[in-house]
């Protein structure tokens, strides 16, 4: 915990912890692999595409593309095979042994613990993601309190997460066809082949629109998210996507006195066409108007309704 | 002097002269019959009776760099025999020509092509002689073959195609005549690998395998060229891979030629359920392959019917696809929005 303080203050700026450097190397690695791996595998599931011998040239055309897409494949299988070792060694070390010592370790709530799991989904998550859509549609100005980590980033850590395992497994079929048709039938292969290309595409898409479009090209973030690098994300961004986690923390730290309100202004008293809403919503920031600099962003929050 | 020659009016028009002077005397080797006097004009050209436009134009230098370029022209054309003549009968593939076959020293001929082509399953007739129905649909030489070019390979240590200096360096030792030596060379050279690249090789085929109302009248089970295209042996082709399997890869009997292919229920098809294994297990391919491994489809259709399998589990990564996408892609859109326009609004009046 002393290695990376919740609240780091630079410039007067409050910074949030988000990632440990063990994470931010993994997403390194896994995005620079992502890109590589789609830049020479696109050209050939879209062989007959007028822009794909370029592309495939770029990789050293159909005599070493090929070689170039299955290293880098392996890497990010490696990568795969590290992160799951990872999150055994994170259960372990910070679930299991800590019940073991404190002696409350039965397999029930021990179980319950591994769901508690940031990458886990939970209700919270549903009731997100229905305020988001109550937001996107302007029936409320208040954007969903969002928890340590959205429903968002648990769905872009779920589909790489399948994406890799299907890609992965039926590239490394494809690649030993040989070997594996020895136990499985020939026609797998095709399977192997449709699954590849197709859960490449999905992830491809996923990746190159939604997950940049949510950390680079959103007007919030644009022209580049920097948590990946940093592994701290700023205030401002916190109480936008994190505002729950945000009030917990500011708390934690014992800043208490200087939480600002959420996006929108939305727990403010003047927004009244929410109100039984927003004073539901009060348990947690009730202190919102308590200091000066909060009551002036809430008015100006409140005068953009 | 040439230069002062080249100088002053209609100078194009005498370039043209001198440049015609100095080309090498092989290049008007098979004109013979003084045919290029009409024909070496681009627009030469008449409508036939069926309405269709036809271009009489001969490229010389195309021509001379085809496998044919020794041939003289009436030795293909063998119907015309004055200038100016009537319009030309289609030329018979089978003729006898004047070439001297070297080995045989008998005159040239691709008959035995025929004998091929009676046996195997895209003749015109059955088994027992009788014409085939739709036997029409058949292919004949044409339908296949244009007038190949050369397409040399290098040799002595050098990648690129195309003469080799050193090679042909090789052949004046003992072999005097430029233009046998420039002949040999190509004509060694391009038998030594396909005259086609697998890309060809597999759009050649499909000219009538993909063609969906032949597919349907002969009872093919597969449109052959277009799932060729969906696996990663069409893929490559299409990148132009040289070294990729294509269809004659598979599909003519090892050490056989292209004209004595079987139908795949004929047991002496490379393609035949029982010999499938050994063409994907061969020393070149795929070695160590099991058996079962040619169980893999190289023709997997997006279809039903023929390969509900196949189709279930495609529509499968479509729909999660879209599933996945669409309303990610409705979140954005909305998302976008609300941030342009932050103060818009349904519910609420000022």
């Amino acid at each position: 915990m002393a290695k990376y303080p919740q609240i780091k203050i630079i410039n007067n700026e409050k910074y949030f912890f988000r990632f440990d450097m063990d994470l931010r190397i993994q997403h390194i690695i896994l995005a620079a692999t992502v890109v590589i791996l789609v830049l020479s595998g696109m050209p050939l599931k879209f062989s007959d595409a007028f822009w794909s011998p370029y592309l495939y040239a770029l990789f050293g055309g159909i005599t070493m593309a090929p070689t170039v897409h299955k290293v880098t494949g392996a890497i990010m299988l490696l990568l795969f095979a590290y992160h799951i070792f990872w999150i055994f060694k994170v259960i372990y070390l910070d679930h299991y042994l800590p019940m073991k010592r404190e002696g409350t370790y039965t397999i029930g709530r021990f179980a319950m613990r591994v769901l508690k799991l940031p990458m886990v989904p939970n209700l919270k998550d549903l009731k997100d993601i229905i305020d988001l859509m109550k937001y996107l549609f302007y029936y409320t100005n208040v954007r969903p309190d969002g928890d340590e980590y959205t429903w968002k980033e648990k769905f872009d850590y779920w589909a790489p997460f399948w994406g890799m395992f299907i890609i992965g497994a039926s590239g490394l079929i494809i690649w030993n066809k040989e070997l594996f048709t020895q136990i499985i039938p020939g026609e797998f292969i095709n399977f192997c082949l449709i699954a590849h290309s197709d859960e490449a595409l999905l992830a491809g898409l996923f990746l190159f629109i939604w997950h940049w479009y949510n950390v680079h090209f959103s007007t919030s973030v644009f022209p580049m998210g920097t948590v990946f690098l940093t592994g701290y994300l700023s205030e401002e961004l916190m109480c936008e996507e994190h505002y729950e986690h945000y009030v917990k923390v500011m708390r934690e730290e014992g800043y208490e006195k200087e939480i600002l309100p959420p996006h929108g202004g939305g727990h403010a008293p003047s927004c009244s066409d929410h109100a039984p809403k927003s004073s539901q919503r009060q348990s947690s920031p009730e202190n919102v108007s308590g200091t000066e600099s909060s009551e002036q962003s809430v008015k100006e929050g409140g005068a953009a309704v | 002097m040439l230069s002062n020659f080249l100088r002053g009016p209609h100078w194009s028009f005498r370039a043209l002269l001198v440049a015609f002077c100095l080309m090498p005397g092989w290049v008007l080797a098979a004109d013979m019959g003084n045919c290029l006097l009409c024909h070496k004009y681009p627009g030469l050209s008449r409508i036939d009776e069926g309405g269709n436009m036809k271009l009489m134009f001969v490229n010389e230098d195309i021509f001379n760099t085809s496998v044919h370029s020794k041939v003289k022209c009436e030795g293909c054309h063998a119907d015309i025999t004055k200038i100016p003549h009537e319009p030309a009968k289609p030329v018979d593939c089978l003729a006898v020509c004047h070439i001297i076959e070297p080995t045989s020293e008998q005159k040239f001929s691709h008959k035995s092509v025929k004998t091929f082509m009676d046996e195997s399953v895209h003749s015109k007739v059955d088994k027992e002689g009788n014409l085939k129905k739709f036997n029409e649909d058949m292919p004949t030489c044409k339908d296949c073959h244009d007038n190949p070019l050369f397409r040399p390979l290098a040799f002595v240590k050098k990648v690129r195609p195309g003469i080799a200096d050193d090679a042909m360096g090789r052949c004046r030792v003992c072999h005097e005549k430029e233009d046998f030596i420039f002949r040999f060379y190509n004509h060694i050279t391009t038998r030594l690998h396909k005259s086609r690249s697998p890309l060809n090789v597999a759009q050649a085929c499909g000219k009538c395998h993909d063609d969906k109302e032949l597919v349907k009248r002969h009872g093919l089970t597969v449109m052959a060229g277009s799932s060729y295209q969906e696996t990663f042996h069409g893929k490559a082709a299409n990148l132009l891979d040289e070294a990729i399997p294509d269809c004659l890869d598979c599909h003519v009997v090892k050490g056989k030629s292209v004209h004595q292919m079987y139908g795949n229920d004929d047991p002496r098809s490379s393609t035949h359920p029982d010999n499938r294994g050994a063409i994907c297990n061969s020393i070149d391919c795929h070695p160590g392959a099991s058996v079962q491994f040619a169980n893999y489809q190289v023709h997997p259709m997006f279809d039903m019917d023929k390969s509900p399998v196949v189709y279930w589990f495609t529509t499968f990564f479509y729909v999660l696809t879209g599933g996945t996408l669409l309303p990610l892609m409705f979140i954005l859109f909305f998302d976008l929005l609300r941030r342009l326009f932050p103060n818009a609004s349904f519910t609420r009046r000022r």
